[in-house]
């Protein structure tokens, strides 16, 4: 049986063919199928030949297998130093050894390199900073996840999500009214506490166009809310599109590159047809990479810049803040020893650790803000990135990733932690689960609402 | 006459000891007023990212929802309230994923019930972990947010609904207040009850900014006296009887103390959503404060 | 034996290092792509420069960067082994007689106590790589009888430059087979693991741009990556 029913090389094209994958609990008879998986070896090995050029060759071949990016990355500290861990290992002997066999590789080796692929990797690309060829693996990876997408050899969740992107153009089975409606609700739910409080849909040649995670209509909806209320407050010329609203892709952790391009594609239409100024994701580090750092490369955008010019929730925040758009009410300050989460999506990949800092000057009393160690660009991942917070069958080593956080949390001291990224909050509030450790953790929006000084006309009259 | 102001009640359950109490409310009410009780159970939120995977409330295992596992889920709610599910009883069983306030907020909105009955503790079972993210609790979201009353029981002591005789309204001559004294109307007028209008003055120095000399409390006490007349006294004349009290102290200790002298079983206040400092659950506002210390159910009114 | 050596087999090892060189160099940057590699690499030439001359300049400083400073034991074997690797073969002034006699260039020529110095230093800190090889659990791992190879192609011309340096046994053997070993060298650049010599530049420039361009630098990020 070469091509299983539910495990097989066919992307996930219709709403039915979600719910057939998702019936199969947890993938069981997913991953049985993907045993038997037959390897289409001319069309990776072809593939290859068309994309795998230069750069990645040259990183390949010149590897002087030092070792020096060993220590760099967080999964071999936390993995005990095992050697296998190291990350020049780990791509030499995964898309090292499909290129050196020219694709003609068996079932097994291409399951081993998926676990390594998405387990034993989450593309944080910290080791590409500490090797000094300047080989970043992460980057590898991530191609590699392509080809093995390719191939049929994707994690269950992963392979769902993706669906998720090509049916939904959403990373859950989110519809464009089912967004509209849900941020109508939220809105509706506050408008007594902030008068005048709206969700402009589709207005044209707004000053910013807000784009959002489904997870938030889905599970959070506060957070639309509470993104209403911080525009709103700062007086913002603001829209949200009835479509090309989802800023994320997990099509971009499952490397299914042409779902990733249909997914920002939608975004960018919308930017098309609203003409805004600006557009403003939410606080999510993957996706502002997917649709403001990678998203134009995928649609064909020749100068990597989206239609509109776009910002991280961070910048805008730190913008707000910085030219007293938004004000805080000193006493509100954050007063207890409190610490900051770098997603490496828009830290060390984007360069965005200003903006964050300037958010911690406003809104944290001068004295309790401790740093992690490192910090910045050169900061752990979460231990969740790169989709290994969703795949079932990795949660043992998603767990043990963790292990790097929580020291490091554990090292400031400090009981709060905010974390302006999905999936590093997943991850913090999973360590906490798993290990305990007595802390808290919170995105910015709430925390900021929570010491705004609210204008007079802004107030609700009682 | 019938009593129709519960047509559609939506019970949110953990469908674990911790929600009995309130069950046995819920189908206490909705067999005696033949209402359509939507029995809803939220499973918790999915624990990673956008995964199927869920802490299950009930278990507190890890487990992959899927249409089998809510089936299974359904069927297993039904063994729990076995006892109840009568012929005479029109009931709907629904199980979602999420976050418990939102959930049941969710499922309000689309099926608008004219009741929505909370335990204590529902769907707030793990602790740890959600009550930590800084997302307040479920019932103060639930109680803020909701378009129709909220009925909560708490305590075991207050879980008892019979006949109704007594109901304490407490006002704190707000909007809010007023849109619950009519709901406390409609209700004891439909039930043929006696309600007693109160109202606690905080004497809390943290509250009034200093001592109050007892000269000024009673002269407030007073005037708090004439208000609930001038607001209420006409449409209480409807009723078979009435009462009207103000007692101070701090508020929700005076109300409890209050309802538990008038043998009350029903306690009806306004929620102000503005008054409740958000971080802090426990030390939230008077309606939770009601809600988790008094002898009999509270219904807690918003809109 | 000697002069086809310093004759023919010279100007062959020459001329198939250098053009091998230049060939690869050149096929290097024609197979970067802007869509494959998701860089926009011919949009932003200031920040793709900046981003690139950073990172070249930066990692070629002893502890210039924070990978190299995080990691002091092979830092220190590193720049011994490399110092003397690209000086020696240029600015030796034995090698300088002889590239100015055959070749009519030549550049400032080092002091003979230096040269010896560098030239040790060269020696010892490839004998630590090495043993940083067979020691170190995460190197070992990874490494293959090729990298030894390459450790020996590069090593060869030290040893046998030494020994012929200090005449042990027989000089104009040693210096045959230093003649031929450098050779060996040369030839291998452009077809092994060597091409790192010219192609760290490009790599290293290539991430530079990366991180210049789209990574970080236009929002003014001053790592070096
Ligand atoms: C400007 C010229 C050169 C640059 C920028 C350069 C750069 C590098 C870098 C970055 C590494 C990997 C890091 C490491 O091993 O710690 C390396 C390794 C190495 N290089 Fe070079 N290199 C240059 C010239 C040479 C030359 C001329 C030779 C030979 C004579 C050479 C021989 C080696 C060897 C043998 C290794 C492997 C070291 C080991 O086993 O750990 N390199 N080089
Ligand atoms: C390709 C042609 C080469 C020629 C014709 C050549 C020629 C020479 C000559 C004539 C000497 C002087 C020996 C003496 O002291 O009498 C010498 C020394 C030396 N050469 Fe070369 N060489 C070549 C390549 C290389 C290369 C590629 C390297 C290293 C990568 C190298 C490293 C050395 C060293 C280390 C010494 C001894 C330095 C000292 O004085 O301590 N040579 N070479
Ligand atoms: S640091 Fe760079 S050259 Fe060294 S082993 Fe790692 S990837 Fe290879
Ligand atoms: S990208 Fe991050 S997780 Fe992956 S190998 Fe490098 S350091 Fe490790």
């Amino acid at each position: 049986m070469p091509e299983g029913k539910f495990c097989n090389k066919k992307p996930i094209d219709t709403a039915e063919g979600i719910n057939e994958l998702l019936s199969d609990t947890s993938g069981n008879n997913y991953y049985k199928e993907m045993e038997k998986l037959e390897i289409d070896s001319d069309l990776l090995w072809k593939t290859i030949q068309n994309t795998c050029k230069s750069r990645i060759r040259t990183w390949l071949e010149i590897c002087a297998h030092c070792g020096m990016c060993a220590e760099s990355c967080f999964l071999y500290q936390v993995n005990g130093r095992d050697p296998k861990q190291v990350p020049a290992y780990k791509i030499q002997s995964t898309l090292g050894e499909i290129i050196r066999k020219k694709g003609k590789v068996d079932n097994k080796f291409m399951r081993d390199t998926m676990e390594v692929a998405w387990a034993k990797c989450t593309c944080c690309n910290r080791c590409g900073t500490y090797c000094p060829h300047g080989i970043d693996t992460g980057i590898m990876f991530g191609y590699l996840r392509g080809l093995l997408y390719q191939q049929g050899f994707v994690p269950w969740e992963l392979k769902i999500g993706a669906g998720m992107h090509r049916v939904y153009r959403a990373q859950m089975d989110v519809t464009d009214e089912d967004f509209v409606d849900t941020f109508e609700w939220m809105v509706e739910e506050y408008e007594d506490d902030y008068p005048g409080l709206t969700v402009p849909v589709d207005v044209e040649g707004a000053d910013i166009m807000y784009t959002v995670n489904a997870r938030e209509v889905k599970h959070y909806p506060e957070d639309l809310a509470e993104a209403a209320i911080l525009f709103h407050i700062a007086g913002e010329n603001w829209t949200v599109p009835s479509k090309g609203w989802e800023q994320t892709s997990l099509a971009m952790f499952a490397g299914d590159w042409a779902a990733c391009k249909m997914q920002v594609e939608t975004v960018y239409e919308a930017m098309e047809r609203l003409k805004p100024v600006r557009m403003v994701g939410t606080e999510c580090g993957h996706a502002h990479r997917a649709t403001v750092i990678e998203g134009p490369y995928w649609a064909g955008r020749k100068n990597g810049q989206p239609p509109a010019e776009s910002i991280h929730y961070v910048e805008w925040l730190a913008e707000a803040l910085n030219t007293g758009k938004l004000k805080i009410d000193p006493h509100k300050r954050i007063k207890e020893p409190v610490t900051l989460q770098d997603s490496c999506n828009y830290i060390r990949n984007h360069g965005l650790k200003k903006a964050t800092r300037d958010i911690m000057k406003h809104i944290v009393e001068p004295g309790y803000f401790i740093e992690m160690s490192p910090n910045k660009e050169h900061n752990y991942c979460c231990g969740g990135g790169g989709g290994f917070n969703g795949i079932g069958l990795f949660r043992k080593q998603r767990n043990i990733a963790l292990i790097t956080k929580r020291d490091q949390i554990l090292a400031t001291g400090a009981k709060l932690v905010l974390a302006p990224c999905h999936n590093c909050w997943d991850a913090i509030r999973d360590l906490e689960e798993e290990y305990e450790i007595g802390i808290r953790w919170s995105f910015l929006k709430p925390i900021v609402i929570k010491m705004l000084e609210i204008p007079e006309h802004l107030q609700p009259e009682e | 006459m019938g009593f129709d102001m519960f047509k559609k009640i939506l019970f949110a359950t953990s469908a674990t000891a911790a929600s009995d109490h309130a069950a046995r409310v819920a189908f206490n009410i909705a067999k005696s007023y033949q209402s359509n009780l939507n029995i809803f159970h939220v499973m918790g939120v999915p624990t990673r990212g956008y995964s199927q995977v869920v802490v299950d409330v009930k278990t507190k295992e890890e487990v992959s929802v899927d249409e089998d596992y809510i089936a299974w889920v359904t069927e297993e709610i039904k063994t729990y309230y076995e006892k109840y599910l009568d012929e005479s009883l029109k009931y709907s069983i629904d199980v979602a994923v999420g976050l418990p306030a939102r959930e049941i907020l969710r499922q309000a909105k689309t099926m608008k019930p004219d009741l929505i009955l909370l335990g204590g503790t529902t769907g707030d079972e793990d602790e740890t972990v959600y009550k930590k993210s800084l997302a307040g609790s479920t019932l103060q979201k639930v109680a803020k947010a909701a378009n129709c009353p909220v009925l909560v029981v708490n305590r075991p002591a207050a879980s008892f609904w019979g006949g109704l005789s007594n109901i304490v309204f407490g006002t704190d001559f707000s909007k809010t207040s007023d849109k619950a004294f009519d709901f406390a109307i409609k209700v004891a007028k439909a039930l043929d009850c006696e309600l007693s209008v109160f109202h606690a003055l905080d004497i809390t120095p943290l509250h009034t900014g200093k001592m109050l000399s007892q000269d000024e409390i009673e002269q407030q006490i007073r005037e708090s006296l004439r208000k609930i007349r001038a607001r209420y006294e006409s449409r209480l004349k409807e009723l078979k009887g009435y009462s009207m009290d103000v007692w101070e102290g701090i508020p929700f200790i005076e109300i409890v103390k209050y309802a538990r002298d008038k043998h009350a079983d029903l306690l009806i206040m306004a929620h102000h959503s503005r008054k409740v400092p958000s971080g802090d659950i426990r030390l939230g506002g008077n309606v939770e404060q009601v809600i988790v210390r008094a002898g009999c159910p509270v219904i807690s009114i918003n809109k | 034996m000697h002069d086809l050596l310093t004759g023919l087999f010279f100007w062959i090892a020459l001329g198939v290092c250098l053009i091998g060189m230049i060939v690869r160099f050149i096929m290097y940057f024609k197979g970067l792509s802007w869509r494959l590699d998701r860089v926009a690499y011919t949009s932003y030439p200031a920040a793709g420069f900046k981003g690139a001359v950073r990172s070249i300049y930066k990692w070629l400083i002893p502890f210039g960067t924070y990978g190299w400073r995080t990691q002091p034991f092979i830092t220190v074997a590193f720049f011994g082994f490399h110092i003397g690797a690209v000086m020696i073969p240029l600015f030796l002034l034995g090698h300088s007689l002889f590239l100015k006699e055959k070749l009519g260039i030549s550049f400032f020529t080092l002091n003979a106590t230096f040269a010896d110095i560098l030239t040790w230093t060269v020696v010892v800190s490839a004998f630590f790589l090495v043993l940083r090889r067979m020691v170190l659990p995460e190197v070992r791992i990874m490494t293959t009888l090729y990298d030894y190879f390459i450790l020996l192609i590069s090593i060869a011309p030290f040893i046998t430059g030494l020994l012929a340096r200090y005449q042990v046994g027989d000089y104009s053997f040693w210096l045959n087979m230093h003649i031929f070993c450098g050779e060996l060298l040369l030839i291998a650049i452009p077809f092994t693991k060597l091409s790192h010599v010219f192609l760290f530049f490009a790599s290293r420039a290539q991430l530079g741009m990366d991180f210049g361009i789209k990574r970080g630098g236009m929002k003014g990020t001053k790592m070096a990556w």
